[in-house]
């Protein structure tokens, strides 16, 4: 098995309801395929969610089709809006 | 020889004169600065006012991004010399610089003013950084509309 572990930042924090969590993955998952597990997970995650938002394995933008790695580091994570203020 | 370079996500005060001189040459003549500070009242648009934004960060990736974008200049700009990218995080309050973004180069003429406009640009489509709006009227993420590429 393939411990992976999972972050969420901003929007994605609060819909999960938790920072960070771990998964044991079989060989091969997708970025889709962890995206519903987590689904399954978190009340507060759907598919709505999970489309629209970012994510990076290993700390690079990625697809769904992504394989995620042994002991990969996987983040879940709206666009983003660093810098300075935008017009909202 | 390397010229400095200096990417950082912190949450303290965004020391200008330190990162000024720590991208400052015997060969550049010219800086570049673009700093962003929270804006209180907006006019433009959708007029509302800002109690304080909350910046969050995925650090690591953040700093590598923010390296990326460096890296991205330097491919543009050869002429570019010293580079600087700062965000600062946490809660920041109106009047309060929250990003920085300097380039050196020997001359004003060599384009740093569209390298550091670059950066800033460039940061705010692929470096992991988030804020929250909070107002009188409540509290909002702040979303951008860029989705970067597998590898990006």
């Amino acid at each position: 098995m393939n411990r992976t572990k999972i972050l969420f930042f901003a929007t994605l924090r609060h819909q999960a309801g938790v920072r960070s969590t771990e998964m044991d993955l079989p060989e091969g998952t997708t970025v889709h395929q962890l995206k519903q597990l987590l689904i399954e997970r978190f009340p507060g995650l759907d598919w709505q969610v999970m489309d629209h938002c970012l994510a990076s394995v290993n700390q690079e933008y990625c697809d769904d089709e992504t394989p995620i790695p042994t002991g990969a580091e996987v983040a879940f994570f709206p666009p983003v809006s660093g810098g300075s203020p935008t017009i909202l | 020889m390397a010229f400095p370079l200096i990417t950082s996500v912190t949450e303290d005060e965004i020391d200008l004169n330190t990162l000024l001189e720590a991208i400052t040459l015997d060969s550049t003549g010219a800086a570049a600065i673009f700093t962003g500070m929270v804006r209180g009242k907006t006019s433009r648009e959708h007029p509302h006012e800002t109690v304080y934004l909350e910046y969050e960060a995925y650090r690591p990736m953040a700093e590598a991004k923010m390296k990326q974008v460096a890296e991205e200049i330097r491919a543009r700009w050869p002429t570019v010399e010293g580079i600087a990218i700062v965000q600062r995080i946490g809660r920041l309050y109106p009047r309060t610089p929250t990003v920085l973004i300097a380039c050196t180069a020997a001359h004003r003429d060599t384009g740093v003013f569209e390298a550091a406009r670059y950066g800033i640009d460039r940061l705010k489509e692929i470096v992991p950084i988030w804020k929250k709006e909070v107002g009188p009227q409540g509290e909002a993420w702040v979303e951008g509309d860029y989705r970067p590429k597998p590898g990006e």
